[in-house]
C-alpha cells in the first residue's frame, strides 16, 4: 500500500474532518489496521523409492518429513514449512445514512470500504481485493404501510444473508402485523458483496459463471406480540443458460407462549436437490430480571452449495445436534455460563475401512464472568470440542479496567490445544495480550490491542515448527452528523453496555 | 419584647432557618447560662424591637463582662449577611403585632412554662396556629404557603444546597403524583400556577422531565431559577413502561397518544435507539426550543441475554422488523460482511488458530458470513494449502490411504475440502468422461430432479451423456 493511500485512510477517518452541522446525516467512519504474521506450508515430493521408514509417522524423506504416497505412484508428497509472511491489512469502512432528502419518509443508505495491505500487494489479505467495495449502496422511500428499496442490498432471511443489486417492496397490512415482500436483481456471490464474476471470489481460477445470477424472491409474514411466522421463497438462475443457480423456501416461527418463554424453529427446503436443507428449534426461558436464562434446542445442518458448481452432486450428508446453554447470576456481581452441543452426522454411505474418521462430535464451553468492583471485570471461561477433522480445547481469562467511563484497559490470556484428524498438526497454543479503548466522547473512539502469540507446532516429524508472534491492531472510528450520539456501534447506549456486547468483543 | 428576648429570637432565626450562616459556624450563644444576666431580648437584639437598628449586639457589648478579668475573653461576631431564607417573617411586623396581644418573643421562642431564657427554634405549626391554618405545615393548603413563604425565585439568599434540603410534602410521594393527573393537575388548580409549587420550584426544575415546557402555561409561570435543580428528580416512568412487553407495544402507544409521549420524550430521545428510522419519531415534536426531556436508557430485550449473539439468527428470520426497531443494517453488516482487518469480531481474538475445529464441525454456517473463495480459499492458497487444481496426496498425512477412502469424511465436511479444493481437484477421480469413473453421488441425490433444476452441471462430469437415473 503507498503513502498516498495511508493519508486517504487517516483523512476518511476524520481527523481532518469536521462535524457538520444539521441533523440529515449520519456517517460514521470506522477504520482499522492489523498486523499479523503467519507460516504457511510449501508443497514438495520426493522419489517414493527414496523414502525411509519413519519411526512414527511412515514413510519419511531422509532428513525426517512424512510423506505421502498415492497408489502406484513414482513420487511421495509431503509440506515443508512455509517462509515468515507479514499481514498487515488496513480498512476503513464508511456508514451513510441520510434522511430528509426531499420527501417523509425518502432516506438514502450507503456503507462502503476502502481495503489494502501495507508494505505488500494490495490483494495479499483476503478480503482487500478489490481495494473499493460497495456493501450497500440503496435508496429507500417508507411510509406506514410500505417500503421501496433501489440499490445495492441484502436481504436478511433463512435462506442466507444475500445480496443483490435491485429493488425490494415490501407491504404491510392488518396494523402492521402483515407484511408481504417481494424483491428482485442480480444476484452477488454468496458471503461476499462481489459479484460472482469477480476473479476474487475465483482465487485458484477453476470453473467460473460468465453472468451474474437473476434473484427473485417473495416473502410473506405475520407478527403479533405472542408469535411470529415468516414463509420465504427465493430463486436464482443463471441468464447465460436459464437454468436455476438455486431455488428454496424457508419457513421461521417464533413463539411468545407466556412471560420469559419463547420457542422459535424454522427450516429450509431445496426444491433444486430435493433436499431439506438445515432446520433448528429451540425452547428458550428467562427471567424478567435475567438472573436465569437458558435454552434447549435441537439442530439440524447441511450446507447448501449452488447448482452452477458440482458440490451438490456430492450429496454432502447433514448433522443432526441437541444442545443447551445456560446462563445464571447466584448474586448480583456474577454471572455463570454454560453451553453443550452434542452431533452426529447422518450416515455417508461410503465407508471404507482404510479410512476411520469420526462420524459425531460434542462441543461444550463454561465461564463466569465476576464484577468484584465498580471498575473492575474479570471473565474466565473453558472450551472444547471434538469432532470430524478437528478438534480444539483450551482456557480463556480477561480482566478490565474502567477507572473512568471513557477509557478502558485490558489483560486476556489463553490456551488452545488444537489437535487434527487427517494430519500431523497438533497444535499448543498460548496468547497474551492488553488491550485499551478511549472514547474523546460520542463521537470519536480508539482502540489498541497487541497480543503474544507463542504456538508450537507438534508433529511427530521434521515438518514441526514454531509460529511465534506479536500481533497488533489499530481502530479509530469517527461519527459525523446528527444524533451521532446515539452510539458508535450504532447501538443504543444501553445496548452496547451489555455484557459480552459487540463492543466488547 | 426586651432586648435580651430580641437576641433569643434573632439568634434563632439566624441559626435555624438559615443554614451555613455565619452564627451557625461559631460556638452558639449559651443563652440559658445567661439567664440571670439579660432581663429582656431586645437589650441585645435591638433590631427586633426598632426598625433599622441592628439586630446583633455589638461584640464590646460582650467584652464588658468577657473581658479577661472578669470573665475568659470570647470571640463572637455577628453575622456578616442576614439568614438565608424564604420566609415573609419581619421581626418589626410581628413585634407590632405581639405588642396588642399577650404574645412576646417567648411565646414563640420557649415553651410554655419553660424557665427563663430556655430558648428554641420556633416551629412552623405556631405559625400557621396565628395565621389560622388548619393543618400540619407540609400539607397545608395550596393558597397557605403564600402566607409565610416566598417564591423561590424571590429568596435570593438561598442556594441550591439549601433548595436541596426542603422537607417533602407528603403527597408528593403518594402513588400518581408523578403523572399528569397527579403533580399536572395540582400545579393548575389555580393558574397559571398554584403559589405552592413556586414556594420550591422553579421552571428550570420542570424541564428535567418536561420536555414539553414551553407548552405548558403553568411551567412557563414559574420564574427561571437554575437554584431550582438543587431538588434532583430521578421518578421512575409510567406504569406502562414497566410492562415487558412496552418495548414492542409503544409504538402504538404513540400513534394512539404521541401528546402523551411528548411530555418526556423529544424526536431525539427516541433516535437514541431508532438510529435508522428516525421517520418513526415523526409525531413527536424536535428538542429545539423544548426541555431535553426525559433520559432514554434503554435496556436490551430478556432475549438478548448471554450467547445471543450466536443464536440471534432464528428471532430475526421469523421478525426482522422487530429488530430494524434498534439496529440498521450495518450492525448486521458488521459481521456478516467482516471487515478484513479487524482483529476480532463475532469470533474471539485467536480464532484464526483455532477454526479448523469449529470448521469442520460447522458450529454455525460460515457462509452466512464468509465466501468461501474470496475468504477460505484465497488464505489457505497464500499458506500453501491449496491443491492448485493438481491432486496429491500429502497434506493429510496423518492417514496413508486418506486420497483412496476420503469419501466419507468429504460427505460430512464438504464445505472445509471446498475451502482447499476446486472441483476439477475432484474431477480427477470422479467424472464419467475424463476421470476414473467413480461415482460421487450419495444419498439423497435425485440426478432426474437436477437434470431439471440445472442440467449444465451435470455436464461437468457426464459431458453430453446425462444419464437419466
Amino acid at each position: 500500500m503507498t503513502l498516498s493511500r495511508v493519508a486517504a485512510f487517516v483523512l476518511c477517518t476524520g481527523v481532518l474532518a469536521r462535524p457538520a452541522g444539521g441533523q440529515g446525516f449520519r456517517l460514521r467512519l470506522d477504520t482499522r489496521a492489523q498486523s499479523v504474521s503467519y507460516r504457511g506450508v510449501l508443497l514438495d515430493s520426493i522419489l517414493a523409492s527414496d523414502t525411509v521408514t519413519g519411526s512414527a509417522t511412515g514413510p519419511t524423506t531422509s532428513d525426517g518429513f512424512a510423506v505421502n504416497c498415492a497408489p502406484a505412484s513414482a513420487y511421495c508428497s509431503f509440506f515443508r514449512p512455509g517462509a515468515l509472511q507479514h499481514g498487515r491489512p488496513v480498512t476503513s469502512t464508511a456508514d451513510l445514512l441520510l434522511w430528509g432528502v426531499g420527501a417523509p419518509g425518502l432516506s438514502i443508505h450507503a456503507t462502503a470500504r476502502l481495503g489494502g495491505s501495507l508494505g505488500s500487494p494490495v490483494d495479499f489479505w483476503p478480503g482487500t481485493d478489490p481495494a473499493a467495495q460497495l456493501l450497500e449502496g440503496y435508496v429507500q422511500y417508507a411510509v406506514e404501510h410500505g417500503t421501496l428499496q433501489m440499490g445495492r442490498q441484502t436481504l436478511t432471511s433463512r435462506l442466507g444473508f444475500l445480496g443483490f443489486d435491485g429493488g425490494e417492496l415490501t407491504l404491510r397490512g392488518a396494523g402492521g402485523r402483515l407484511e408481504l415482500t417481494g424483491y428482485g436483481g442480480l444476484g452477488l456471490a454468496r458471503g461476499s458483496d462481489l459479484p460472482v464474476t469477480s476473479p476474487a471470489v475465483n482465487p485458484l481460477v477453476d470453473f467460473q459463471p460468465t453472468d451474474r445470477q437473476i434473484v427473485a424472491g417473495a416473502a410473506g409474514g405475520w407478527m403479533s406480540s405472542r408469535a411470529d411466522l415468516r414463509v420465504t421463497y427465493l430463486r436464482e438462475v443463471d441468464p447465460s443458460v436459464d437454468y436455476f443457480v438455486s431455488e428454496r423456501f424457508g419457513v421461521d416461527v417464533a413463539v411468545r407462549p407466556m412471560r420469559g418463554w419463547s420457542l422459535s424453529g424454522g427450516a429450509d427446503y431445496d426444491m433444486a436437490a430435493g433436499w431439506w436443507g438445515s432446520a433448528e428449534a429451540a425452547l428458550g426461558y428467562a427471567t424478567k430480571s435475567g438472573r436465569v436464562a437458558g435454552t434447549v434446542g435441537v439442530r439440524r445442518y447441511r450446507p447448501h452449495f449452488d447448482l452452477w458448481t458440482i458440490w451438490g452432486a456430492f450429496a454432502p450428508v447433514p448433522y443432526r445436534a441437541v444442545e443447551g446453554s445456560l446462563s445464571f447470576a447466584p448474586i448480583t456481581r456474577l454471572r455463570l455460563r454454560a453451553f453443550g452441543q452434542r452431533y452426529k452426522f447422518d450416515p455417508a454411505d461410503a465407508s471404507t475401512p482404510l479410512v476411520m474418521y469420526e462420524t459425531s462430535g460434542w462441543r461444550f464451553s463454561w465461564g463466569a464472568t465476576l464484577t468484584p468492583a465498580l471498575h473492575w471485570t474479570i471473565d474466565g471461561g473453558y472450551h472444547s470440542e471434538f469432532g470430524p477433522g478437528a478438534a480444539s480445547r483450551g482456557f480463556e481469562g480477561a480482566v478490565g479496567f474502567t477507572p473512568v467511563a471513557y477509557f478502558t484497559l485490558g489483560v486476556q490470556a489463553a490456551t488452545l490445544d488444537r489437535p487434527l484428524e487427517y494430519r500431523f498438526d497438533n497444535s499448543s497454543l498460548k496468547v497474551y495480550g492488553l488491550n485499551a479503548e478511549y472514547r474523546a466522547s460520542s463521537r470519536y473512539l480508539v482502540q489498541f490491542d497487541a497480543s503474544r502469540y507463542v504456538e508450537d507446532r507438534q508433529r511427530p516429524d521434521a515438518g514441526a515448527f514454531d509460529w511465534n508472534q506479536v500481533r497488533l491492531s489499530a481502530r479509530v472510528v469517527v461519527v459525523l452528523g446528527g444524533n451521532a450520539g446515539s452510539g458508535l456501534t450504532h447501538l443504543p447506549p444501553a445496548v452496547g453496555r451489555v455484557a459480552g456486547g459487540r463492543e466488547q468483543r | 419584647m426586651s432586648a435580651f428576648r430580641g437576641v433569643v429570637v434573632a439568634s434563632l432565626l439566624a441559626g435555624g432557618f438559615g443554614a451555613g450562616s455565619a452564627v451557625a459556624q461559631q460556638r452558639p450563644f449559651d443563652h440559658a447560662k445567661h439567664a440571670k444576666v439579660f432581663p429582656s431580648c431586645s437589650s441585645c437584639h435591638v433590631g427586633v424591637a426598632v426598625r433599622g437598628a441592628a439586630l446583633w449586639p455589638d461584640p464590646a457589648t460582650c467584652a464588658t463582662c468577657h473581658d479577661g478579668t472578669v470573665q475568659q475573653q470570647v470571640q463572637w461576631r455577628p453575622p456578616a449577611e442576614p439568614a438565608r431564607h424564604n420566609l415573609r417573617f419581619d421581626h418589626g411586623t410581628h413585634a407590632a403585632g405581639a405588642a396588642n396581644r399577650p404574645a412576646t418573643c417567648v411565646a414563640c421562642h420557649a415553651d410554655a412554662g419553660a424557665p427563663w431564657m430556655t430558648v428554641r427554634q420556633p416551629a412552623p405549626e405556631q405559625c400557621l396556629e396565628c395565621h389560622g391554618v388548619r393543618s400540619a405545615h407540609l400539607t397545608a393548603p395550596d393558597t397557605a404557603c403564600a402566607t409565610c413563604h416566598f417564591p423561590l425565585a424571590q429568596a435570593p439568599r438561598l442556594t441550591a444546597r439549601d433548595v436541596a434540603g426542603f422537607p417533602t410534602p407528603a403527597d408528593h410521594t403518594q402513588p400518581g403524583f408523578g403523572a399528569g393527573t397527579g403533580h399536572g393537575a395540582a400545579a393548575q388548580r389555580a393558574m397559571p400556577v398554584v403559589a405552592r409549587c413556586a414556594v420550591c420550584h422553579a421552571r428550570d426544575f420542570c424541564l428535567q422531565c418536561h420536555a414539553n415546557a414551553s407548552d405548558q402555561a403553568a411551567i412557563q409561570a414559574l420564574a427561571p431559577d437554575p437554584r431550582s435543580l438543587g431538588i434532583a428528580v430521578n421518578r421512575a416512568g409510567p406504569a406502562s413502561h414497566a410492562d415487558p412487553a412496552f418495548l414492542t407495544s409503544h409504538g402504538g402507544l404513540v400513534k394512539r397518544g404521541a401528546q402523551e409521549c411528548s411530555t418526556c420524550h423529544t424526536r431525539e430521545n427516541c433516535v437514541v435507539c431508532h438510529v435508522g428510522r428516525p421517520g418513526v419519531a415523526a409525531k413527536i415534536p424536535a428538542a429545539s426550543g423544548r426541555g431535553a426531556g426525559a433520559v432514554v436508557v434503554r435496556r436490551p430485550p430478556p432475549s438478548h441475554g448471554e450467547g445471543f449473539v450466536e443464536r440471534h439468527a432464528a428471532e430475526a428470520r421469523a421478525n426482522l422488523r422487530t429488530c430494524n426497531g434498534c439496529h440498521v443494517r450495518a450492525d448486521c453488516l458488521e459481521c456478516h460482511r467482516p471487515d478484513a482487518a479487524r482483529a476480532a469480531g463475532y469470533h474471539p481474538a485467536g480464532f484464526l488458530a483455532g477454526h479448523p475445529a469449529a470448521a469442520y464441525g460447522r458450529a454455525t454456517s460460515c457462509s452466512n458470513c464468509h465466501n468461501s473463495g474470496t475468504f477460505c480459499t484465497s488464505c489457505h492458497e497464500r499458506a500453501g494449502l491449496s491443491a492448485h487444481r493438481v491432486l496429491r496426496p500429502g497434506y493429510h498425512d496423518a492417514n496413508q490411504f486418506f486420497l483412496v477412502g476420503h469419501g466419507g469424511a468429504a460427505r460430512q465436511s464438504l464445505e472445509t475440502c471446498v475451502s482447499c479444493h476446486v472441483e476439477r481437484d475432484c474431477l480427477t477421480c470422479h467424472s464419467a468422461v475424463g476421470g476414473r469413473h467413480f461415482d460421487p453421488h450419495g444419498p439423497g441425490f435425485d440426478a432426474a430432479r437436477l437434470i431439471k433444476k440445472n442440467p449444465q452441471m451435470c455436464t461437468a462430469c457426464h459431458g453430453t451423456t446425462i444419464p437419466t437415473q
